[in-house]
């Protein structure tokens, strides 16, 4: 049995590394006694994988991960079993069982919806304009090797500024664009801008001509407004599962709620995603 | 031996301390408290400019955030190296737990920021922060350092010197919070004398507590610092290096180090009797970031009396005391529950000569057969019998790799030591663990040992070819692994009279193995740099003269000395020159019977005359000595000395001895 999670890596988790936050999930399962199943072989490994990892400082209240059990497992229990095995910062907002032969998760996780919060910067929107009419964007790249110069502008699926957030959808290309990225190109629009505080991953998806379609659930994601409300986290045990099940109810997603009548699109939509009971 | 100050009038210490309190109380500034804010804001936006950040955030799992607010007393522990190294240590841990435990008193934890965090921490600055409430460290009534080796010196110099706090403790008033000390370097605290207010040598888990009683009365009483010093100063097994001064012989040796006014002669260690009353770590925290040892760990006896003459560990924590069967296992199943680690380690000084080990291993690898948890336990013995518990631990698991510690290559080298394993012992043990399916074998040696000829270093070399050729007979790719660490002569031992390798001769001696071993590529040679172990004994064995290099080192950046990234011998050869101590005279010189210690007035309850005797036997005579837990008592001095007994299964047959 396979399910697929939406979680958050927020507050001082962020901190930790991809290769830590792996090992922060191996001990929830452990601690959750929930039955994951392993890998075959010499040094068997439970069988988690996650979708591309968040780079080292960033927030994300979308990240992904499919796991697989070898027992069947209650998705509710499972869910909040394990949130109440996480440290503080790690939450599953979402899961998902996943029907055999589901197209793989990743042909779902084609661009990710960024915000990056600047403190009171003048002139900032400006900046965000420029860069949303620029015909191409020419940043230094500096990873492994010597730097050279890429063109940020086909990455950028939609780009606007509000309130001091830069909301970016960002197609995943080989090698990713990074917000920091991202960042080179605002501010050769507007020299001596400061460095964003906090930079976060809302969500991930395939893009939409409005904006986003995220990954789970088929809430629309917009540039230039927040549809998701944050979590309520005052009875960790039970509001996961109450969340779940009334989670593609949410209001500001503009989505019919699964009760709908007419929501004959939504469910030929979950079944395409390799969603066989949304929870 | 353990008399205290009793108080009286006209003590040179502190004098009219009465008087002190009246006035104290006459003040009410003292009964507000300073309040402190979190660094965390300041800290946030710089965590991506450092490399693991995950070190300084907090938040693990099995943490305790407390409200400052509404307690009594606050303390800062301070592991004074990397989180990675720190965070998995057990005392540590117990102290955490065993404070927190108290409803009105917090515990938070503290480790030495990386130098890339101390540059920041100095261009920002932030100040040094607890990883709880990311406090700064004056925010504490307490900060105690653990000091489990000589090298975190410089470090507990810099969390100090970040945290605020003056260096030296006869600079610090009401407002500083009181530097304790503690961990098995305690036992020589004299190169660390003028920097700390409070030693505590020996087991915490009942001094702290006691401590704790004070410092909550300090507070609410509005105490100045003598008097607070006063009181902490009539706790049994707290040593206040200013209460005590040194006198030197016109040849540079120590006469002595004399209490000043009714202070006691000497202190002795503090010692927990019944380990089973104390059974933490009950909630481990678990990290969030990769450190040295990811895995559940349970103390499962205290003490050794195999009678290694070079280990302090065995010296100094005498007498044996043994936790049950029982306690062991709820601890186990309470300890993974409530962390989701899958290792467990059975952590003691040599965990096979539990009397009851075979049947615990059993019941847990019953308990744990078919899942993910697998046990570990760290072992020095040599014998078949170590084989027999491995196979017992790993059931059908993975055979990886085992440790056997031989500690010296030849049989008369051995003998000196009191390893009392013959060359034999260690084939048959390798033979059988290579028999069962065990294809890594390692082994612990040490070099620079008392009387040491080229022919035992090679004897090494020799020994560990011989168990590369017996793996052969079982797999092509078996493999030997041979670590060699220099010999430090420590305090506390009977090898504290003698003299220490130069690293250069240490070098020598490494590059005879080497060559020896070169063309043999199943056999995988590991050692270290000379130049650390210089500072080691420097510090093991130092007086108070060589707290001014300690302070002279911190001042010209020494920091980390356990990385070999970090370490800088120029530094302290540069430090030493300038205070003009000789480190030559401390680390390479054999002392005499009569050669007073500067650790002389911490009694470890082990007999100077009995120490002397066994040194004197070792190097004259190679003479062998028994474990006193199956063996008549040779009178170490401990037992009657802590007016305690070992606490083992072993029992009756040392009950039988001596009647």
């Amino acid at each position: 049995m396979r399910i697929r999670v939406r979680y958050e890596k927020t507050g001082k988790v962020r901190f930790i590394s991809a290769i830590d936050l792996g090992r922060v999930w191996e001990r929830a399962l452990r601690k959750a006694d929930l039955p994951i199943a392993f890998s075959e072989g010499f040094s068997p490994h439970p069988k988690i994988s996650f979708t591309d990892a968040l780079p080292l400082g960033y927030a994300s209240t979308g990240e992904y991960a499919e796991l697989a059990f070898a027992a069947p497992v209650a998705l509710d229990r499972c869910v909040q079993a394990l949130n109440a095995a996480f440290p503080p910062g790690v939450w599953i907002s979402r899961a998902v069982d996943v029907v055999d032969g589901a197209p793989k998760f990743n042909s779902w996780l084609t661009a990710s919806c960024w915000d990056m919060s600047y403190t009171d910067v003048p002139g900032f929107l400006e900046a965000v304009d420029a860069v949303r009419a620029a015909e191409t964007l020419p940043v230094l790249r500096q990873r492994k090797g010597p730097a050279r110069t890429v063109d940020l502008r086909p990455a950028i699926h939609r780009i606007s500024g509000d309130n001091g957030v830069v909301r970016v959808i960002l197609h995943h290309v080989s090698p990713p664009v990074r917000p920091s990225e991202l960042h080179l190109a605002l501010e050769n629009f507007h020299p001596g801008m400061p460095e964003p505080t906090l930079i976060t991953r809302v969500a991930q998806g395939t893009p939409s001509p409005s904006g986003l379609i995220e990954a789970l659930s088929g809430d629309f994601v917009t540039s230039g407004s927040c549809i998701d409300p944050a979590p309520d986290r005052s009875s960790p045990l039970i509001a996961p599962a109450r969340r779940a099940t009334v989670s593609t109810d949410r209001g500001a997603s503009g989505r019919p709620s699964k009760g709908n009548q007419s929501d004959q699109h939504q469910q030929d939509s979950d079944r395409a995603r390799g969603v066989a009971q949304s929870c | 031996m353990t008399a205290r100050y009793t108080g009286d009038a006209g003590m040179t210490i502190v004098p009219e301390h009465a008087s002190a309190f009246r006035l104290a109380l006459d003040c009410s500034m003292s009964l507000t408290r300073t309040t402190f804010a979190s660094v965390w804001p300041q800290l946030e936006p710089v965590l991506t400019r450092v490399r693991k950040p995950a070190r300084y955030v907090g938040g693990e799992d099995n943490i305790v955030v407390k409200d400052h607010a509404s307690m009594d007393s606050a303390w800062l522990l301070v592991y004074p190296d990397a989180y990675e190294v720190g965070q998995p240590n057990q005392g540590v841990q117990i102290l955490y737990e065993v404070l927190n435990e108290r409803p009105r008193t917090v515990a938070e934890r503290g480790f030495a920021p990386w130098p890339d965090m101390e540059a920041v921490m100095r261009e920002q600055g932030i100040p040094f922060f607890s990883l709880e409430n990311h406090l700064p460290m004056r925010a504490f009534d307490v900060v105690a350092f653990s000091l489990a080796a000589e090298v975190g010196y410089t470090n507990l110099l810099n969390c100090l010197d970040l945290g605020g706090v003056p260096l030296v403790a006869a600079d610090r008033d009401r407002n500083d919070p009181l530097v304790v000390i503690g961990g098995h370097a305690a036992f020589n605290p004299e190169p660390l004398a003028p920097f700390v207010d409070v030693v505590c040598a020996g087991d915490g888990e009942e001094f702290v507590g006691e401590l704790d009683a004070v410092i909550a009365d300090a507070r609410a009483q509005g105490w100045d610092r003598e008097r607070l010093l006063w009181q902490v100063g009539q706790l049994e097994g707290a040593y206040l290096p200013s209460w005590y001064s040194p006198e030197y012989l016109p040849d540079g040796r120590l006469r002595g180090t004399f209490p000043r006014g009714k202070a006691p002669y000497r202190v002795s260690k503090r010692t927990v009797s019944n380990l089973d009353a104390w059974p933490y770590p009950k909630r481990q925290i678990v990290p969030l970031t990769e450190t040295i040892h990811e895995r559940y760990s349970v103390e499962i006896f205290r003490g050794c009396t195999r009678g290694c003459r070079f280990c302090q560990a065995g010296m100094i924590t005498r007498p044996v005391r043994e936790r049950s069967r029982d306690t062991i296992k709820e601890m186990v199943r309470d300890g993974l529950e409530s962390t989701g680690f899958d290792e467990v380690g059975l952590l003691s000084l040599s965990s096979a000569d539990h009397s009851d080990i075979l049947g615990l291993c059993g019941d847990l690898a019953d308990q744990y057969e078919g899942t993910a948890t697998s046990l570990s336990l760290p072992s020095t013995r040599v014998d078949a019998f170590n084989v027999t518990l491995a196979e017992a631990l790993v059931r059908n698991g993975r055979r990886t790799g085992l440790t056997f510690a031989p500690e010296a290559g030849t049989e008369r080298m051995r003998k000196v030591i009191n390893k009392m394993v013959s060359e034999a012992d260690v084939l048959r043990t390798a033979d059988a663990a290579f028999a069962n399916g065990w294809r890594h074998i390692k082994l612990y040696f040490m070099i620079g040992l008392p009387t040491e000829t080229d022919e035992d270093v090679l004897g090494i070399a020799e020994l560990g070819l011989k168990v590369v050729r017996l793996g052969r007979q079982y797999g092509r790719k078996n493999k030997v692994t041979v670590s060699v660490g220099g010999f430090v002569p420590k305090p506390h031992t009977p090898f504290q009279w003698a003299a220490q390798d130069t690293p250069d001769e240490i070098t020598r001696k490494l590059e005879l193995l080497k060559r020896r071993v070169a063309t043999e590529r199943n056999l995988n040679l590991r050692y270290h740099k000379a130049e650390p172990g210089v500072v080691e004994g420097l510090l093991a064995r130092g007086d108070r003269r060589v707290a001014e290099v300690v302070r002279r080192a911190f001042d010209l950046g020494a920091r980390f000395e356990g990385w070999d990234e970090h370490f800088d011998y120029q530094i302290w050869t540069r430090a030493a020159d300038d205070v003009g101590v000789d480190v030559a005279w401390f680390t390479r010189r054999e002392r005499d019977e009569d050669e007073v210690f500067p650790w002389d007035h911490l009694d470890s309850g082990l007999e100077k005359d009995w120490l002397w005797k066994d040194w004197r036997d070792a190097i004259e005579r190679g003479a062998e000595l028994e474990d006193c837990r199956w063996t008549p008592c040779y009178d170490c001095g401990v037992c009657p000395g802590l007016d305690l007994q070992h606490q083992t299964g072993h029992l009756t047959v040392y009950g039988a001895d001596t009647g």
